[in-house]
């Protein structure tokens, strides 16, 4: 069953493997972000994806926005969403034990994913903007992967960038540290949560307008990618927010090495075997990471 | 209180009995809609098992269902009597529950509930994939059979030894120990309880009866293919059950089923995704308005006890 693998094979398969990886990695970092600065994990992370894929998916329909242009739009809407949900839901429970957050954003994602189901139907949508691929000697890299990477890429940079070197972003490092210190030297908690989930959303939906240029979507899209995310924080360690770009890459390339060696019908199941290895092995992440 | 001691019990052995005489004189329909509020019962208290009472929240539950619901089906159509293949069944679902519950129950925090929504979705992949035993996307026949009022008192059996399981617990020490790890998981280390030994117990308990249940639901159904076996909306159902009663009391998940099991059957069904919107928005207004559920609410104001 298994063809003859050829190393132009593997090659091809290892940056087919990175290019998705940088994608992962910046969705991954919205869902680590939120769940470093408030140890909430956000079960709505992967619906607040499929929210900015349909942003995308209806302005190049209706108006025929370049879906690359909407990302300027796709981001800033979902990331006003996050904020309300944060300002409106999450808040409430950020103290609570784990299972309030887990349930009330798990019943956020359902009521997100159900709207959407009832607003645009389950119908498989896709937006046919760029086809065809790079051809690079015996290599050939489908164009709109190579386009999303780079977008990806250059997200990541600009967010890790304010993380680093803005007031702002320090002040959500400082948080995401110790709440009680950041809050004795004056940083006002609940706005930094509210601009951590607001980011997180708005990295999770430039995720799904990228997406949407790659494959078709659909209203139920959005929970494999919040178990995704997941495991590439775990792969990377909880509440390392480097260690989420070599979780992305390397879940990426595992995927695509395992869809050569076996068939892509098993791509679940490889991600979520990693997932268990990980937990067995080296449940502190590769980069090693705050226990929680 | 008193009064209320002693006329319980009474009413839940005439409960009982109507129940168990009940299928001499119903209809067909009436069966399968009784049966169907038992599975629900099932399911809703195993939930509560280990959710409700070790605060560790399982998002795919309904994987042991299918697991069991599989293995139920592949045992009947390979000739095995169907009450020992339900049997089968339930094994299988705890032997699945040791395997995820081993390396995701040793750590603290969110894994164990990303690992249970990811289960699911994986089971659902390899049922279609491994056609050979499970007939892939096309499915698997059972015989046909006429068992509705056997598996009726199948499944009214299952859902009494797992609310009664759950009192047992409930009232023992064990129960305590789970229930210490839910209100401070630090805290019962440092009180001596092993605490992963005990999550794990409490898993492997909550796996059982979904399994045997979804076995039993599948030789109901005559057919079963991945995506009846394993919808996302069957864990979504049974969290809003256990919620919505009361989790970790011993007679909330059984009064929340009851209730969304009669609305679901009267006006929901017919409206699939409202009735999805409205399930995640009762998640959303229980966990905030009302944590504890109606009969948490109950307990307060009229001061029950808490083996209720």
């Amino acid at each position: 069953m298994t063809p003859h693998i050829t190393p132009v094979m593997l090659g091809q398969v290892i940056v087919s493997g990175l290019l998705a990886g940088a994608l992962y990695a910046m969705v991954a970092l919205g869902l680590g972000l939120i769940f470093g600065v408030m140890r909430v994990l956000n079960v709505a992370h992967g619906p607040l994806l499929m929210l900015g894929a349909y942003i995308t998916y209806f302005l190049f329909i209706t108006v025929g926005l370049n879906p690359y242009l909407s990302l300027l739009v796709s981001m800033p809407i979902v990331f006003v969403i996050g904020v309300a949900l944060q300002h409106f839901l999450v808040r409430r429970v950020v103290d609570a034990p784990e299972l309030s957050s887990l349930l009330l954003t798990f019943g956020i994602s359902i009521a997100l994913v159900n709207v959407a189901q009832l607003a645009f139907t389950s119908d498989l949508r896709s937006v046919e903007f760029i086809t065809g691929a790079f051809l690079v000697g015996p290599f050939a890299f489908s164009k709109a992967r190579v386009i999303a990477c780079l977008f990806a890429a250059a997200i990541t940079a600009l967010a890790f960038l304010f993380l680093q070197k803005t007031r702002l972003g320090k002040a959500i490092r400082a948080v995401s540290q110790s709440r009680e210190v950041a809050q004795v030297c004056g940083i006002d908690v609940h706005r930094i949560h509210m601009l951590a989930f607001g980011m997180a959303s708005a990295l999770a939906a430039a995720g799904g307008s990228l997406m949407t240029v790659m494959i078709a979507i659909q209203p139920e899209m959005g929970a494999v990618y919040t178990f995704k995310s997941f495991l590439v924080i775990v792969l990377g360690g909880a509440g390392n927010y480097p260690g989420a770009l070599l979780g992305g890459l390397l879940l990426g390339l595992v995927e695509q090495l395992a869809s050569l060696f076996l068939t892509t019908q098993v791509n679940e199941a490889v991600a979520y075997v990693l997932l268990v290895l990980v937990l067995l092995l080296r449940p502190t992440g590769l980069l090693g990471g705050r226990s929680t | 209180m008193k009064r209320w001691a002693r006329w319980f019990p009474a009413a839940l052995a005439l409960l009982l009995l109507v129940l168990s005489v009940y299928p001499l004189w119903a209809t067909g329909y009436g069966v399968r809609v009784m049966l169907q509020l038992f599975m629900w019962i099932a399911l809703a208290q195993s939930w509560n098992l280990i959710s409700g009472l070790t605060g560790y929240v399982s998002f795919g539950h309904v994987a042991f269902f299918g697991m069991g619901a599989y293995t139920t089906a592949i045992l009947v159509v390979k000739g095995v009597a169907w009450p020992l293949a339900a049997v089968a069944g339930g094994v299988m679902a705890v032997v699945l529950a040791f395997v995820i519950g081993w390396p995701c129950l040793r750590l603290k925090g969110p894994y164990f509930a990303i690992a249970m929504l990811g289960l699911n979705e994986v089971l659902r992949v390899m049922a279609s994939y491994f056609e050979g035993l499970t007939g892939g996307g096309l499915g698997l026949s059972l015989p046909t059979l006429d068992a509705s009022v056997r598996i009726y008192y199948a499944m009214g059996l299952v859902a009494l030894a797992v609310t009664a399981a759950t009192y047992v617990i409930v009232t023992s020490r064990f129960g305590l120990r789970l229930m210490t790890i839910r209100e401070d998981e630090v805290a019962a280390e440092a009180m001596g309880i092993d605490t992963f030994r005990y999550k794990i117990y409490a898993f492997l308990l909550s796996a059982a009866a979904p399994g045997i249940v979804g076995g039993l639901a599948a030789r109901d159904m005559g057919y079963i293919e991945p995506i009846s076996v394993f919808p996302l909306v069957t864990t979504i159902t049974m969290i809003v059950m256990v919620l919505f009663g009361g989790k970790g009391t011993i007679w909330g998940p059984v009064l929340g089923a009851v209730i969304l099991f009669t609305f679901q059957e009267l006006v929901w069904a017919n409206f699939p995704h409202a009735h999805q919107i409205l399930l995640g928005g009762i998640i959303v207004a229980v966990v905030l308005v009302m944590p504890r559920g109606i009969l948490g609410v109950l307990q307060q104001r009229y001061n029950l006890p808490r083996t209720v």
